[in-house]
C-alpha cells in the first residue's frame, strides 16, 4: 500500500478530522480560552424547551460554609439576648424540638447572647455582626434570609439535603441538575467545578464526600469535577514523564486516526463520541493550567481578595478562582469552605472562620461587579442548618459553644436576578423559631433553578419509580419576592 | 421527588421511552380495529402514568373519590364496559374546558391521538381488564416457528426471529470467532482473550469449538470475580461505612464468599435463601452465616450525637429498598412515606416487610466505633484456632498453678497467724514466707502475659458482620410519614409480603426464612425474571426489562416477553443453573451476531432492542483497568483476600476527609498493586478515582444497572494514570520480548493483545509510521525515554530504557486507548 493510500483511509489530516466532526478550527486552538464568549457557539446544549423562561443568571457560585455557621454572630441580630443572657430556654420556646445526641443529656440549657456587635449597614440598614466588615460593606449587593429552615439535623445528612435535595445519598445535586438541564457554555471546561478549602476555626473540620457534587441517576458526565489545589488541578491532567506535548499530540492524531478507521467499519456512534472527548482532554490540558495561572492578575485586584490568596488551597484562592471560573462561563462552581462547627470555643473559632471568608467574598462580589459579571451571577453563602441559642457545656463569655438548629439559620443571596440591600425572613427573639416568610432547603432550590430560568417542577428524571426532582417531593415555591 | 407529575423526561432516558412509547405506537398503528387490545401492555401503562398519581392506589392522594387502578372501581362509572363515548374518562380526556379536562392542565401532561385512540378502541372491546404483566406468574411459552431459516441455534432465537420478522428486520452477520471469543470472555471472566486462546479456537474445525470455549470459560476460577463484580453492586458492598466518619469495616470474607458461589455454580434459589436468612436455617455453617453479611453491607453511621433509633430505622428501610430491588425488582422505598403512587404497594405493604428486618441485634448508631460492629462472626485461620488452642490451654495450666498457689500461700498465711500466737516462732516463718510470694508474682505475671497474648491474638482475627435477630421481638408500626419518632402504635405488624403478590401461608415462618422461600417459590412472578433479565443485561447491555431495577407499573415493558418468560421458567426448571443459563445465551445466533451495525439499522434502532445485530459497548470500569493489567502482563491473578489500594494520586482521601476516618491512602505493594479492580478498596465517601471515571458507583445504595459515559476525564485517565503508564511501558516490554525482532510483528502483536484481531494492513502501516516517528523522538531524547519506561511500582531495569522500547511503549499507550480496546 502505498503513503499516498493509507493517508486516505486514514484521515489523519487534521483538517480532514475537522471537516467530518463538525468542530470548529477555534475550538482546537489553544490560544484563545480564556474569552468567554468565544466558544458559546459550539458548547454543548442542554435539554429542549430549556430554559423554561427568561433567566436572570447564567451561572452560580455557592459559598458554602460547611459545619454550620451561627446565626448568632453573623447576620441574626437578637438584642434582646442580652437581658436572657443566662437564663433557661423557655419549653415554651423549645417546643419539643428534638436534641442532638451531643446536648440532650444536658440538665440546663442556658441562653447565650453574641459576643460580637452588630451594627447597620447599606441602604436597607442590613444588621451585620462586626465578624464581617468587608461583607458588610457590600451589604447593597445582599439580601440576607433569616429564615431559612431544613429537616436534618446533622451534618451529612444535612449538607447532602442542601446539596441535592434530599438527605439520603445517591441524589443528582444542584450543579449536575443545572448542567444536565442547561449544558455548558465552555468548550474547554467542565460545567461543573468544585473546590474545597480547610477553615482555621476548627482543627478537625467535618469532612466532605465527593457523592455531594455527584450526578446521581443524571449521567456521569454531569458531575462536578473538583479542582484541586495540588499541582495537578484536575486529576491526571498532566503528560506523564517522559510524554511532552508534541509527542502527545501525536499520539492523539494517532489515536484518531485508528478511531475513525473502527468508526467507518464499524458505525458504532459511541467512537465518533471517544474521538471528541479526546479532543476535548487535550484542551483542557491547556485550558485548565491556564485558569489556574494567576500572572495575569494585577496586584490591585489580588488585594480584594486579602492575603490568603497567595496560597492554593485556601477560601481566598478559591474566590478568586470561582471568578476567573466565571469569566469563563462555567455553570456552576462550587465552593466548600470547612470548619464551622463551632460546638465549643465559639468566639475564638468563629472568629478565625470569618476572618476566612470575609474578605475574600466581599472581594468576589466586588469583582464580579467591576466586570460587570454580577447581573448575571448568582452567589449564595451559607451553611447546612443553624446554632442553638442556648450553650452547649458550660457558659462563659469566651469558651461558650452552640450545638446544631435546624429550625431557623441565615444565609445570603447576591446577583444574578436578587434584591440587593434587602432582609427577608423574622425569628423570634431568641432567635429558635420563625415567626415570618419561613424558606425551606427545597424553596431555596427552587428559587435557585428559577433565577436560571428553569421551572423547577419541569426539571425532573424517572428514578426508582418516580419523578425525581432537586426540589423534592412536596409543594415548594419560588420565593419570588426577593427577586428584583 | 416528583410522586404526582409524570412530566417531561430528560434526554438520558427520553432515548428508552421514547423508543419504548414507539413499540406501543406501532402496534397500535399495526392492529387493526378488531385485533384486542392488550390492557396490560397497552392500556396499563397510559392509565399509570397518567391518572394514578391521583386516582390510584394512594389513599391519601386520592381525588375525587375514583381509583382508576382496580377494575371494580374504574368500572363503577368511569368506564362504560363496551362503549366509550357514555364513559365519563373518555369525556374527561376529550373536553375543552380546562375545568373538565383531565390531566388537569396543571399536570403538564397530555395524552397523544394515539392513546386517547386506544383508550377507546379498548373499552369499546368491553374494557377486559388484566394484572400487571410482572405480576402473573410467566408460564411456559410456545416457541415461536421460524419458518424458513436455518438462522436460529437455540430458542432464544426463535423469539427474537419472530420480532424481528414482525418489523421487517433481519439478523446482522455472525461475528468473527475473535470479535466472539472477545465478547464471551469478558462478559464470562472480565478478562480479555490471550492471543494463544484465540488461535486455538481458530483452528479448532470440531463442531462443538464454540462449546467448549463456553465451558472452558465458565470453568474459570475467573468466572466467579466477573459475576461478583455484579452482584457487589446490587450487594452495595464496600470496605467503608460511609457517611460521615467513613471508618473502615472489612467485609470481604462476605465478598469472597460470592465468587466461591459462582465458581461453584451454587442454584440462584440456594445463593439468594442463604444471603437473605442463612442464619435462620437448621445448624448454619459458617459460610452460611457468613452469607448473610449481605444486609449488612448497609452503609451505618458512627457520628457523634446521632440519635440511634433514627439510624437503626434506616438500616431497615436499606434492607427493604435492597431487597425488593434486588429479587423483586420493584421500588418499595416510595411507600415508606405514602401508597406507592402506581405499583399496589401500600405503606401497610412496606412496613409489614420491613418487619422481617426490624428484629436484627444491633445498634443504630455505634458512636465514634471503628471496624466490624456486632452481630459479627470470628472466622480465626486454622494457624489462629491452633494458637488459641495452645494459648488456651497454656491459660489454664497456669491459672491452675496461680490458684494452687495462692490457696497454698494463704494455707500457710494462716497457720502463720495462728503460730503468731507463738511470738517466738514468727522471725523463721516470716524469712521462709518470701520464696512462695516470688513463685507467686511470677505466676500472675504469665497469666497476664498469656492474657496479653491472647487479647492479640483475637484482635488479629478476621470478623466479619452478619444477620442475627433478637430474641425478644422488637414491635414494628406504621411510622407516619416516615419519620422514626413518629410509629403509629395503635396496632402492631407482622412480618408479611405484599398483599397484592399473594400471603405467607400457615405453614411458612413470618421471618426472613419465610420470606426467602417465598421468593424462590415456583410460583413467585418476579424473582426469577428479575435474575434471568440480569443475566441478559450482564451480557448485552441492556435487560429484556430495560429498567432492571423496576418491574413495576413504571418499569419499561419488555421488548421480548415471551423470550423472558421462557427463559425464566427454564431457568427455574434448571434448578435455578446460572451457567446453564450463561451457556444458552452464549451459543445463541442471537449474541453471536457482530455488532457492527450498518447505519440504517443504526437509525432504526439505536439501542439494540430489538437485537438485530450483537452486542457491542465499552467495558466496564473494573474492566478497563483489568484489561490493560492483563495484556501487559502485570495481572496479578490471586483470588480473594482483604481489599488492596493500587495506585491513586496524594492526598485525595486528606482533601475531603482530612485523613479523619481511617488515615491517609497508603499504596498497596508488591503484586497487590496489579489485583483485579473487584479487589480495590472501596472507600464510599471518596470513590477510586478511575473506577468512579468510568461510572463504578459508589456503594451506597443498592444500584442493578451502571450508565457508560463517555467523557474527558476518562480520556486523561487512560493517557496519563500511572496504571496505564506503567501498563504501557510492559505491553510494549512483552511486544519486545514475544515477537522477537520483527518490527512489524511486534506491532502487530501489541495490537492483537490490545483488541483480540489484527491490524488490517491500513492499521499496520499506520502503526509503523508512528513507531518512527516516536522512535525518532526519543531517539534524540534519551531523557525522556529513561523517563518514559520508569512509572510506577515495576519500572523498566535501567538499561533496558532504550529509545526503541520508549518509542514502543508511545505505540503501547495509543493502543490502550483505542476505542476497541475499551469496547468488547
Amino acid at each position: 500500500m502505498t503513503h499516498d493510500r493509507t493517508a486516505a483511509a486514514f484521515p489523519a489530516n487534521r483538517r480532514t478530522f475537522l471537516g467530518r466532526s463538525g468542530l470548529s478550527l477555534g475550538s482546537l486552538a489553544m490560544a484563545s480560552l480564556a474569552g468567554r464568549s468565544t466558544h458559546a457557539a459550539t458548547a454543548s446544549s442542554g435539554l429542549a424547551g430549556l430554559p423554561h423562561f427568561a433567566p436572570r443568571a447564567k451561572r452560580v457560585i455557592y459559598l458554602f460554609q460547611s459545619g454550620a455557621p451561627s446565626q448568632f454572630e453573623s447576620f441574626d441580630h437578637k438584642p434582646k439576648l442580652a437581658e436572657l443572657h443566662e437564663t433557661e430556654l423557655p419549653d415554651s420556646v423549645r417546643m419539643g424540638q428534638r436534641l442532638t445526641g451531643m446536648t440532650s443529656g444536658q440538665s440546663s440549657f442556658p441562653v447565650a447572647r453574641s459576643k460580637f456587635a452588630f451594627t447597620q449597614h447599606g441602604s436597607g440598614g442590613t444588621w451585620i455582626s462586626e465578624l464581617f466588615p468587608h461583607i458588610a460593606a457590600q451589604a447593597d449587593e445582599l439580601c440576607v434570609v433569616r429564615s431559612m429552615h431544613t429537616e436534618a439535623i446533622n451534618h451529612d445528612p444535612a449538607v447532602t439535603f442542601f446539596q441535592t435535595g434530599s438527605q439520603l445519598a445517591g441524589r443528582p445535586s444542584m450543579g449536575a441538575w443545572i448542567a444536565y438541564g442547561l449544558g455548558s457554555l465552555n468548550d474547554n471546561l467542565p460545567s461543573f467545578l468544585v473546590m474545597v478549602s480547610r477553615g482555621t476555626g476548627r482543627a478537625a473540620g467535618q469532612p466532605l464526600y465527593d457523592r455531594l457534587w455527584g450526578s446521581g441517576p443524571l449521567p456521569s458526565r454531569y458531575q462536578g469535577v473538583k479542582l484541586r489545589a495540588a499541582a495537578e488541578p484536575i486529576l491526571y491532567l498532566a503528560n506523564p514523564a517522559g510524554c511532552p506535548p508534541q509527542i502527545r499530540r501525536q499520539m492523539l492524531d494517532d489515536l484518531r486516526g485508528l478511531n475513525q478507521h473502527a468508526l467507518e467499519r464499524l458505525h458504532d456512534p459511541e467512537i465518533a463520541t471517544r474521538i471528541e472527548q479526546y479532543e476535548l482532554a487535550f484542551r483542557m490540558q491547556s485550558a485548565v493550567p491556564e485558569l489556574v495561572d494567576l500572572a495575569d492578575e494585577p496586584e490591585h485586584v489580588l488585594d480584594m481578595y486579602g492575603p490568603d490568596v497567595h496560597k492554593p488551597g485556601t477560601y481566598a484562592r478559591n474566590c478568586l478562582l470561582a471568578r476567573r471560573l466565571a469569566e469563563r462561563d462555567v455553570r456552576f462552581i462550587q465552593l466548600y469552605h470547612m470548619g464551622w462547627d463551632q460546638h465549643d470555643n465559639l468566639p475564638d473559632h468563629m472568629s478565625k472562620q470569618a476572618k476566612d471568608v470575609d474578605q475574600p467574598t466581599a472581594g468576589l462580589i466586588a469583582d464580579l461587579k467591576q466586570r460587570g459579571l454580577l447581573d448575571d451571577t448568582l452567589i449564595i453563602w451559607g451553611g447546612e442548618f443553624g446554632r442553638t441559642v442556648y450553650c452547649q457545656g458550660t457558659l462563659t463569655n469566651e469558651t461558650y459553644g452552640r450545638d446544631h438548629h435546624p429550625r431557623c439559620f441565615s444565609i445570603f443571596m447576591a446577583g444574578g436576578g436578587i434584591q440587593g440591600g434587602r432582609t427577608y425572613g423574622t425569628t423570634d427573639d431568641y432567635g429558635y423559631n420563625i415567626v415570618d416568610q419561613p424558606v425551606h432547603v427545597n424553596d431555596l432550590h427552587a428559587t435557585v433553578l428559577h433565577c436560571m430560568g428553569i421551572d423547577h417542577k419541569r426539571l425532573t428524571v424517572p428514578f426508582q419509580g418516580l419523578d425525581l426532582r432537586l426540589s423534592g417531593v412536596e409543594e415548594r415555591r419560588v420565593v419570588s419576592e426577593i427577586l428584583a | 421527588m416528583n410522586c404526582r407529575h409524570r412530566s417531561r423526561v430528560g434526554a438520558l432516558f427520553a432515548m428508552v421511552c421514547v423508543w419504548s412509547a414507539g413499540f406501543s405506537g406501532s402496534w397500535a398503528a399495526d392492529a387493526s380495529r378488531e385485533q384486542p387490545v392488550d390492557f396490560a401492555r397497552d392500556i396499563l401503562p397510559i392509565l399509570a402514568s397518567n391518572c394514578f398519581a391521583c386516582h390510584g392506589p394512594d389513599a391519601e392522594q386520592r381525588a375525587a373519590d375514583l381509583r382508576l387502578d382496580t377494575e371494580e372501581a374504574a368500572t363503577e362509572h368511569a368506564i362504560v364496559r363496551g362503549d366509550a363515548a357514555a364513559s365519563e374518562l373518555i369525556k374527561r380526556i376529550e373536553s375543552t374546558d380546562d375545568d373538565l379536562r383531565m390531566p388537569p392542565p396543571e399536570m403538564e401532561r397530555q395524552l397523544t391521538a394515539e392513546q386517547v385512540a386506544l383508550l377507546r378502541r379498548w373499552i369499546d372491546q368491553g374494557a377486559p381488564w388484566a394484572r400487571h404483566w410482572a405480576f402473573v406468574p410467566p408460564a411456559m411459552p410456545v416457541v415461536p416457528d421460524s419458518e424458513g431459516t436455518a438462522w436460529p441455534r437455540s430458542a432464544i432465537d426463535h423469539f427474537v426471529w419472530a420480532r424481528l420478522n414482525t418489523e421487517g428486520l433481519e439478523p446482522s452477520e455472525p461475528a468473527s470467532r475473535g470479535e466472539w471469543l472477545r465478547r464471551v470472555s469478558f462478559d464470562l471472566t472480565g478478562l480479555p482473550p490471550t492471543p494463544a486462546e484465540l488461535a486455538a479456537f481458530a483452528a479448532d474445525v470440531s463442531s462443538d469449538a464454540f462449546e467448549k470455549q463456553v465451558d472452558r470459560l465458565l470453568a474459570s476460577p475467573h468466572y466467579g470475580e466477573r459475576m461478583a463484580a455484579d452482584w457487589l453492586d446490587i450487594a452495595r458492598f464496600a470496605d467503608t461505612n460511609g457517611y460521615q466518619n467513613d471508618f473502615n469495616r472489612s467485609m470481604w470474607p462476605w465478598r469472597d464468599w460470592v465468587i466461591s458461589a459462582f465458581n461453584a455454580n451454587m442454584p440462584a434459589d440456594q445463593f439468594l435463601l442463604e444471603q437473605l436468612a442463612g442464619d435462620l436455617l437448621p445448624e448454619p455453617t459458617q459460610e452460611q452465616l457468613i452469607a448473610t453479611g449481605f444486609n449488612r453491607n448497609h452503609r451505618m453511621v458512627t457520628e457523634g450525637g446521632s440519635i440511634d433509633e433514627e439510624w437503626r430505622v434506616e438500616n431497615v428501610v436499606d434492607r427493604v429498598e435492597t431487597t425488593s430491588t434486588a429479587f423483586l425488582g420493584l421500588t418499595m422505598g416510595c411507600a415508606r412515606c405514602h401508597d406507592h403512587k402506581y405499583d399496589p404497594v401500600s405503606r401497610r405493604d412496606f412496613y409489614q416487610f420491613f418487619a422481617f428486618f426490624n428484629n436484627v441485634d444491633e445498634q443504630g448508631v455505634y458512636n465514634e466505633r471503628r471496624g466490624n460492629v456486632p452481630p459479627m462472626i470470628s472466622l480465626p485461620t486454622p494457624e489462629q484456632t491452633e494458637q488459641l488452642a495452645v494459648l488456651d490451654r497454656s491459660l489454664a495450666e497456669v491459672s491452675a498453678r496461680l490458684a494452687a498457689a495462692t490457696s497454698a500461700s494463704e494455707a500457710k498465711a494462716a497457720e502463720a497467724e495462728a503460730r503468731d500466737e507463738n511470738a517466738e516462732a514468727s522471725e523463721a516463718v516470716l524469712e521462709a514466707d518470701d520464696a512462695p510470694q516470688a513463685q507467686l508474682a511470677e505466676l500472675k505475671a504469665e497469666a497476664e502475659a498469656l492474657t496479653t497474648q491472647r487479647n492479640e491474638l483475637n484482635a488479629a482475627i478476621q470478623t466479619t458482620m452478619i444477620m442475627k435477630d433478637r430474641g425478644e421481638v422488637r414491635p414494628t408500626y406504621l411510622l407516619h410519614r416516615g419519620q422514626y419518632d413518629q410509629p403509629e402504635e395503635s396496632e402492631t405488624l407482622s412480618p408479611q409480603i405484599p398483599v397484592s403478590l399473594g400471603e405467607l401461608g400457615e405453614a411458612v415462618p413470618k421471618n426472613r426464612l419465610g420470606l426467602a422461600r417465598w421468593l424462590v417459590d415456583s410460583a413467585n412472578p418476579l424473582t426469577a425474571r428479575v435474575m434471568v433479565n440480569r443475566i441478559w443485561q450482564q451480557m448485552f447491555g441492556q435487560g429484556l426489562v430495560a429498567t432492571a431495577d423496576n418491574f413495576g407499573v413504571q418499569g419499561d415493558p419488555p421488548s421480548h416477553p415471551d423470550l423472558l418468560d421462557w427463559l425464566a421458567v427454564r431457568f427455574v426448571e434448571s434448578g435455578w443453573d446460572v451457567k446453564a443459563l450463561q451457556r444458552e445465551i452464549a451459543l445463541s445466533a442471537t449474541y453471536r451476531q457482530t455488532g457492527a451495525v450498518v447505519p440504517a439499522l443504526r437509525d432504526r434502532d439505536p439501542s439494540n432492542r430489538l437485537l438485530a445485530r450483537g452486542p457491542r459497548r465499552r467495558l466496564s470500569a473494573e474492566m478497563i483497568r483489568d484489561n490493560a493489567l492483563a495484556v501487559s502482563g502485570l495481572l496479578a491473578g490471586r483470588i480473594g483476600g482483604p481489599s488492596v489500594k493500587p495506585y491513586q494520586p496524594d492526598g485525595l482521601w486528606d482533601e475531603l476527609a482530612g485523613g479523619a476516618s481511617g488515615g491517609p491512602y497508603v499504596l498497596s505493594e508488591g503484586d497487590d498493586l496489579y489485583r483485579r479492580s473487584l479487589y480495590t478498596f472501596r472507600k464510599r465517601t471518596v470513590s477510586h478515582p478511575t473506577l468512579a471515571t468510568f461510572d463504578a458507583p459508589s456503594w451506597e445504595i443498592c444500584q442493578a444497572k451502571r450508565g457508560t459515559t463517555n467523557t474527558p476525564l476518562q480520556s486523561l485517565a487512560l493517557l496519563n494514570d500511572t496504571t496505564y503508564a506503567e501498563a504501557a511501558a510492559h505491553l510494549a516490554e512483552r511486544m519486545q520480548d514475544e515477537a522477537g525482532s520483527d518490527l512489524r510483528e511486534q506491532l502487530r502483536l501489541g495490537f492483537e493483545l490490545a483488541t483480540s484481531r489484527q491490524p488490517a494492513e491500513a492499521e499496520q502501516a499506520a502503526l509503523a509510521r508512528s513507531y518512527q516517528h516516536y522512535a525518532a523522538y526519543y531517539g534524540e531524547h534519551p531523557d525522556d525515554a529513561i523517563a518514559l519506561l520508569a512509572h510506577g511500582g515495576s519500572p523498566i531495569p535501567e538499561d533496558q530504557r532504550t529509545p526503541e522500547l520508549a518509542a514502543l511503549t508511545a505505540v503501547a499507550t495509543v493502543l490502550l486507548n483505542l476505542d476497541e480496546t475499551v469496547s468488547r
